[in-house]
């Protein structure tokens, strides 16, 4: 019984001890913690001051995402809707001959996919006699589209401005621009089409214009002429032939996985695919470096509001020397003195993060719900980054909590003795 | 009756050369428990360097401070902050409260300092109701009368049932009157607490009979149990 006891003694005297220990710990951060608030919140100016700087750095950074990260996705976002679906499969040997139906079922078979259509590309000469005057068009880009499929894995015909989409084999949609250098051709009017066949032979037809397509931003087909996919193949004498086939799908994380499992379902042909950050490569590339640079200022900004971080404390501190004086003389240590200020700066990191993402945040859903778009250009694609949101948050409270160290250790460096002197 | 404050040959030297200047100049006494203890001087003599010494405040050229038998020239930064916050109590001329907060944590401060809980709260509330300000505990203490603040201090000051309380010019930025309320309540509290009382001041009429008067001139301490010894070396 004895030894029994002994143990349930030392026991409750180690957890007792641990206790205090603890309890002890509490009260003295409790006491800091409300110092470093009560001399803080009691220097509005100050507070105000450094909690705007972190703010402002925050919002540059979610402003420029909205605006250039959005702009990029809106990019990605068209020629992934208009011209190259989340992957594009072409063919080593320019054409595909492999049949549309069977291409085409092969992908719809698969979940992730929403659609799947043939395209093939060319450039016309058109002529067209508007007011009795001869307009004349060179090289003009000729898209061939299946009208069934097309609007399964594209949205072009969402971009019918007037009019209708390509309705049969005599009917044509002109894009906006191409409409406006035939005189402003309009919906009804009639038009001569010539396409050099792959003998080198002219092919020339006469088509109705069925409508007219505008997008903004210029990643549609504005600058063209849209057809049905057969008669272009009659007209270019490569019938049952495509230039590629664009593939939307359901879920885009997937594309990789589909484009895998496509390429090798036919390891015997020469089909090339591509997702939509392949194809686009070309066209992003510059645009990706322009959003690093915007983004490298944005951290800038931050850098900027952590220097003014460092100067408003070191302001602080210097108001509050008498203060620190006193605290020092009535046995706070150098520690004490650190952590306080050190407070105060994740108080100024935690009020600013949070008015900042807020701001943020309440930027990034005005753009989204209002579909932001600058002069009438294509409307910026706005989404929620969590994790970059989270991120820029987490390092603006970091950066007020190093910038606080300076001034922090300055404060920690005061001589009770001169400190007092400040009276 | 046990020493509390032992120093021997104390000296303070500010300055080098053609600059140099001593302070405090080989001092040497010791106070016993629960003296009341004056040390005047006129301005300049030094009296406030002392003050720094034994407040920890400030550190010697050469010799020893020690407080209840232990010698504190050799302690570390935070042992000699511990050891403020625990055996030393202050009084400043002008207070010296924070003014971010109320009267209540001002009392508790050196004791949150300490970390140590418990009775804190109760023992603040029952120093505060002794000086006479139970009422104002929840003021700001940027919002209460010099004298009032003044005895608020005192009552920060002996919260941690320190072993010596300091008190540079306390009455100096009162009225009579106050001075007069803030003398009689240190001796009070001296006589109340048997607690050690060290004041150092220019003023030495406000305070009438005290135990022991330490007349500060030209860095040296002379030891005088009236008045008269500081006009003596005047």
């Amino acid at each position: 019984m004895r030894p029994l006891f002994l143990i349930k003694l030392s026991v409750m005297l180690a957890l007792y001890t641990k206790y205090i220990k603890y309890q002890t710990k509490i009260m003295i951060f409790m006491y800091q913690m409300r110092l470093a608030k009560r001399m803080l919140f009691n220097k509005k100016g100050s507070l105000i001051g450094a909690v705007l700087a972190v703010t402002i750095g925050i919002l540059v950074i979610h402003v420029n995402f909205v605006i250039f990260q959005g702009l990029f996705d809106a990019i990605v976002r068209d020629i992934s809707n208009y011209r190259n679906g989340d992957i594009l499969v072409t063919d080593d040997a320019d054409y595909i001959d492999k049949s549309d139906l069977a291409l085409v079922n092969w992908f719809e078979r698969i979940p992730y996919v929403q659609g799947a259509t043939p395209r093939l590309s060319s450039s016309a000469e058109i002529n067209m006699t508007k007011n009795g005057k001869l307009i004349e068009e060179t090289r003009v880009p000729v898209v061939g589209v299946d009208p069934l499929r097309d609007v399964k894995a594209s949205t072009v015909h969402e971009t019918v401005a007037d009019g209708t989409y390509v309705l049969n084999r005599n009917s044509i949609v002109l894009g906006n621009n191409v409409a406006e250098d035939l005189g402003n051709a309009q919906v009804g009017d009639n038009l001569k089409l010539l396409v050099v066949d792959r003998t080198g032979e002219d092919q020339i037809r006469r088509f109705n214009v069925a409508g007219i397509v505008k997008s903004p931003g210029g990643q549609g087909l504005d600058y063209s002429v849209v057809m049905h996919i057969d008669t272009l193949r009659d007209m270019m004498g490569r019938n049952g032939e495509s230039g590629s086939f664009m593939v939307k799908l359901n879920d885009p994380s997937k594309a990789f996985e589909v484009k895998q499992f496509f390429l090798a379902s036919f390891p015997n042909e020469d089909f090339l695919a591509e997702t939509i950050e392949e194809s686009a490569e070309e066209q992003l590339a510059g645009f990706r470096s322009g959003i690093a640079m915007i983004n490298m200022i944005g951290y800038f900004g931050m850098m900027s509001s952590a220097f003014a971080i460092v100067t408003i404390q070191m302001m602080l501190v210097n108001g509050k020397t008498r203060e620190i004086g006193i605290m020092r003389s009535i046995g706070a240590k150098r520690k004490d003195i650190l952590i306080i200020f050190i407070f105060q700066g994740m108080i100024i990191g935690l009020i600013g993060a949070s008015v900042g993402t807020a701001a943020g945040l309440g930027y990034t859903f005005y753009a989204k719900e209002t579909k932001m778009s600058f002069n009438n250009s294509l409307p910026l694609e706005v989404s929620y980054n969590w994790p970059r949101i989270f991120e820029t948050a987490l390092l603006s409270f970091s950066l007020a909590i190093i910038a606080s160290l300076y001034p922090s250790y300055r404060a920690t460096k005061l001589l009770p003795v001169e400190a007092m002197r400040n009276v | 009756m046990s020493k509390v404050l032992e120093i021997n040959n104390l000296t303070k030297i500010y300055g080098e050369g053609e600059n140099k200047v001593k302070a405090l100049d080989d001092v040497s006494f010791s106070i016993e428990k629960g003296e009341f203890v004056l040390v005047v001087g006129s301005s300049g003599s030094g009296k406030s360097t002392l003050l720094n010494m034994i407040g920890l405040l400030d550190k010697p050229t050469k010799g020893k401070v020690a407080i209840d038998g232990i010698n504190t020239t050799k302690l570390s930064d935070n042992k000699i902050s511990s050891f403020r916050n625990t055996k030393l109590g202050f009084i400043f001329q002008f207070s010296n409260l924070l003014v971010d907060l109320t009267v209540m944590e001002n009392v508790l401060l050196p004791r949150q300092i300490a970390g140590t809980n418990g009775t804190a709260e109760k023992d603040a509330r029952e120093l505060l109701k002794l000086v006479g300000l139970e009422s104002q505990i929840n003021k700001r203490a940027n919002k209460i009368s010099g004298g009032q603040a003044q005895r608020v201090a005192i009552a920060r000051g002996l919260v941690n049932h320190p072993s010596i309380v300091l008190a540079d010019e306390p009455t100096g930025n009162l009225d009579s009157v106050t001075s007069e309320v803030i003398v009689e309540l240190m001796k009070s509290m001296a006589k109340k607490l048997n607690q050690t009382f060290i004041i150092v001041t220019h003023e030495p009429e406000h305070f009438g009979d005290v135990d022991r008067v330490i007349t500060i001139k030209d860095g040296k301490a002379f030891e005088g149990k009236e008045h008269s010894a500081m006009e003596v070396v005047a």
